[in-house]
């Protein structure tokens, strides 16, 4: 286990080097929310709007709160990274140790995300008790802990989302120009924007069939109180059930792209 | 006049060699477009938002809403057109390839700062921005007025000159800090306010994004030109803040450049 | 009159430090350690017109430095200079259509466009003439041999090919001075002989005035007469190339090789013996007594082969880049 204690120790240390920038990209996170804000309260207090969303307005508004931050926290970044160990022969290096790939990427992935995760976290529970009181919205303990773990699998789903993305690259090796737009449009299909639900039920049935969701808008849909418990505990097996599969996925895919790595000379 | 002829040609040589150099990379051409696509869906959400509930903003309809929007996508496709050279000054300068553009004679901003442009991240931008402007204009039945016209792009291109000063500013940070990602990604989503008109916010944040930081005039006062909306008192002030900025810009660009010649090794 | 001149010339810049470890991380975040490097110390030196200096030193001594500082790019942080009648940093622009900089780690062109290209950019900026510039590229890239080059994209060029577009887009507006920051860094043999020759015949004809630096000693030797030795900011020798192994005893080696063994000791009776076989040996003699020695070697000897070279320069320059060391650990 050292040898990936110690890679999320790097990961950390890298991430606190730029002291700034790293406390300005977090700032960046809340504008969105304050413009969205702005936008629900305007709505829900506009007499000639039309609102069959299914959200209230306390729910909306924490929705709009927390899913930019949610969306930031289980970001990634690291597909960049495997693609140039696959296209530069980076790979090399891990194969000829016994170190699993796929654990040194999670570890680093953990690593990094450290310094970004406390303050998020930190400023999701402000955001939370901020909303509750000011909204008066009730909110069990329950939700709360239910919430934490949802956001715990949501991370892992996300990590493991773009960790088989970034397997392409064994096939396609300009494929890391994609990347940049598949984010973006995964955060929009997660939900990081506006939940996908408000835009019709096809929208709201195709969200609930992609794994993408599951990312970003069931975790916050639990503390704003939209899902019920028995909605809940389905959504944790269904994240569950696409970690396991896009994990064996990932395996899948890693045995047939370094097959491929290797016959192709490193 | 001369020396403006003279800036104007080389502006020129430099838009087709930034258009030679990135048809050498077609990838990378399509991969910046395929972006701004996604990003595109990000904003045309809140379009959607807007049209699905139907809300009336300062008494503006959602049609003339759209209007706002189209304006913010259109300014962040020609924002993106010059955006290549304010991305390449912090690692100019901590390379040190400004050194070779120090010894040239003639103006080091210009050449540094309009000397590579993007011709994928316009694209979308400009496009989808121009239908949006276009269709709702006439969907929310605004005269078609020489003068309504011309005022909407008289202020598009004050707004364009305004971006550029203010955008410059944080960019140049990175004379004095190594890494300005950060500074970039804030001044960037500060950008972002312009998604919605103005007047979605409170008052203090409308007076703050005119008068103090003036990111409201770049894409607000196109749009309330053409709605009749603009007070001369307004409209007076969209015209003098480029200016303003522009010698702010300019002093800052000074100090920066200043600070490089004295620090750097 | 002189058309480079400095004048007490000093650089001094600050600098931070990163302790390794998440510990320095932690620290660094609250708190950086400012310290200070004299890059330049009271450097004095000036260059007539038409004459190559070559400026030596060791890495870090401060040569890029004492070129930036010429060129405009640094402020000094005392001292003067003019070259050309300028100040350089004052950086107005008709100072800078009289000089050029080359720096063979950095480069000019557009790297995704032929070299032609941005030839033309220079002539525009430089605002050159039609006819000079056709004139001018013509003779460059024939000089170069570089003609059939100019439109290939440049990062497709070979390290050498490159330079040479460097030195050419440098050339364009017929500079009076060129400052070249080692121009021949990482080239092949071939391609630092072509370079050599072409900065040679180039000075010859136009008489333009060049100061050099480079680690290579065979550029120093063919291109410079005269060269200003730096070594930790400051100005350690400034004279005449063939000067330096003379300040160091006049003395020449003498190179044997004989049909029979001989005793190391009947050798050293002669001078320092810097390389010794059975068979063969060389040996450090004083310069006047070279002919005298050379008739008692071939006597006692039996000598078949015989050369007589000077020291190689690279030992007399090494002695100065080592000595401001040696200096300063005496009086830190």
């Amino acid at each position: 286990m050292n040898k990936y204690k110690c890679t999320f120790l790097l990961g950390l240390e890298e991430s606190l080097e730029y002291r700034v920038n790293f406390a300005l990209s977090l700032i960046s996170t809340f504008f969105p929310i304050v413009i969205q804000t702005f936008l629900w309260t305007r709505i829900y207090n506009s007499p000639d709007a039309v609102i069959d969303n299914g959200y209230t307005y306390p729910q909306i508004i924490l929705y709009s709160l927390l899913a930019g931050m949610v969306s930031k926290l289980v970001s990634t970044g690291f597909e960049y990274e495997v693609n140039l160990d696959i296209k530069e022969g980076g790979l090399n290096k891990y194969l000829i140790r016994p170190v699993s790939y796929l654990r040194y990427r999670l570890s680093a992935f953990l690593g990094k995300k450290v310094p970004a995760a406390g303050i998020l976290c930190a400023a999701i529970a402000a955001a939370i008790i901020v909303a509750v009181t000011a909204l008066s919205m009730s909110l069990t303990l329950s939700r709360v802990v239910l919430f934490a773990a949802a956001l715990c699998l949501a991370l892992l789903l996300n990590f493991i989302i773009f960790y088989c993305i970034s397997m392409a690259g064994f096939w396609l090796t300009e494929i890391e120009k994609l990347y940049g737009t598949i984010s973006i449009v995964l955060v929009v299909l997660s939900g990081g924007v506006f939940p996908l639900d408000i835009f019709g039920s096809l929208a709201a049935r195709i969200s609930v069939i992609l794994p993408f969701s599951y990312t970003t808008q069931f975790p916050v849909n639990i503390v704003n109180g939209k899902l019920s418990m028995t909605e809940i505990l389905t959504g944790m097996l269904v994240q569950a059930a696409w970690i396991t599969a896009l994990f064996i996925l990932a395996r899948i895919l890693w045995n047939k792209g370094i097959r491929r790595y290797i016959s192709a000379g490193g | 006049m001369k020396r403006l002829k003279y800036y104007l040609k080389l502006l020129l040589l430099f838009i087709r060699f930034s258009l030679m150099a990135q048809m050498e990379y077609r990838l990378n051409f399509v991969s910046s477009l395929l972006v701004e696509i996604g990003y595109l869906l990000v904003k045309l959400s809140y379009v959607a938002v807007i049209y699905s509930t139907g809300v009336t903003i300062g008494g503006m309809t959602p049609d003339q809403i759209v209007i706002f929007i189209g304006s913010y996508i259109l300014m962040t496709g020609l924002y993106m057109f010059f955006i290549p050279s304010f991305y390449a000054i912090s690692g100019n300068v901590r390379e040190g390839r400004l050194d070779m553009l120090i010894v040239k004679p003639l103006s080091l901003q210009f050449i540094m700062t309009l000397q590579r442009f993007d011709f994928g991240m316009p694209i979308p931008n400009v496009t989808g921005g121009l239908i949006l402007i276009c269709m709702c204009w006439s969907r929310a039945g605004l005269t078609v007025s020489f003068t309504h016209i011309a005022g909407f792009i008289l202020f598009t291109l004050t707004g364009v000159f305004l971006t550029y000063c203010m955008f410059l500013i944080p960019k140049l940070l990175s004379f004095w800090f190594v890494s300005t990602s950060g500074i970039s990604q804030m001044t960037d989503a500060l950008w972002d306010f312009n998604n919605m008109p103005m007047n979605l916010y409170s008052n203090w944040i409308q007076k703050l994004g005119t008068f103090i930081i003036p990111i409201f005039v770049i894409t607000n006062f196109p749009g309330l030109c053409a709605m009749d909306r603009l007070t001369p008192g307004y409209a007076a002030w969209g015209l003098a803040v480029p200016f303003l900025a522009f010698a702010l810009q300019r002093a800052v660009f000074k100090r920066a450049v200043r600070h490089y010649t004295s620090a750097s090794s | 009159m002189s058309i480079i001149e400095l004048n007490h010339l000093n650089k001094t810049f600050d600098y931070y430090t990163k302790t390794p470890g998440i510990k320095g991380s932690l620290k660094n975040l609250f708190h950086r350690e400012t310290l200070k490097k004299e890059a330049v110390k009271d450097v004095s030196f000036a260059v007539e017109e038409g004459e190559i200096l070559g400026l030596l030193g060791p890495n870090g001594a401060g040569k890029t430095t004492t070129l930036k500082m010429l060129s405009g790019i640094l402020f000094p942080t005392s001292g003067h200079a003019v070259v050309n009648g300028y100040i350089p940093w004052e950086r107005k622009n008709e100072f800078k259509r009289t000089f050029s900089i080359v720096m063979g780690q950095k480069n000019q062109l557009w790297w995704d466009l032929p070299a032609s290209d941005s030839f033309y950019l220079n002539k525009c900026i430089y605002e050159i003439p039609d006819a000079d510039y056709r004139r001018c590229i013509d003779e460059l890239s024939g000089l170069l041999d570089v003609r059939d080059l100019m439109d290939v994209q440049v990062r497709r060029l070979s390290l050498g090919e490159r330079m040479k577009m460097e030195i050419m887009a440098a050339l364009i507006h017929r500079p009076r001075i060129i400052f070249l920051d080692e121009p021949t860094i990482g080239l092949d043999i071939v391609s630092q002989r072509k370079i050599r020759e072409f900065l040679k015949y180039y000075n010859e004809q136009t008489k333009t005035t060049i100061i050099l630096t480079s680690h290579y000693m065979r550029d120093v030797e063919e291109l410079c007469r005269r060269c200003v030795i730096i070594n930790q900011g400051s100005v350690v020798y400034n004279g005449e190339l063939a000067d330096i192994n003379r300040l160091f005893g006049n003395k020449k080696l003498l190179s044997i090789k004989m049909s029979r063994p001989a005793a190391r000791e009947d050798l050293e009776r002669y001078g320092r013996l810097r390389e010794y076989a059975p068979n063969a040996a060389t040996l450090e003699i004083e310069h006047d007594k070279i002919a005298d020695y050379s008739h008692k070697l071939i006597e006692q000897f039996a000598v078949v082969d015989f050369t007589v070279t000077d020291i190689p320069l690279e030992e007399g320059i090494e002695i100065f880049y080592r000595k401001e060391q040696q200096v300063s650990l005496v009086t830190p």
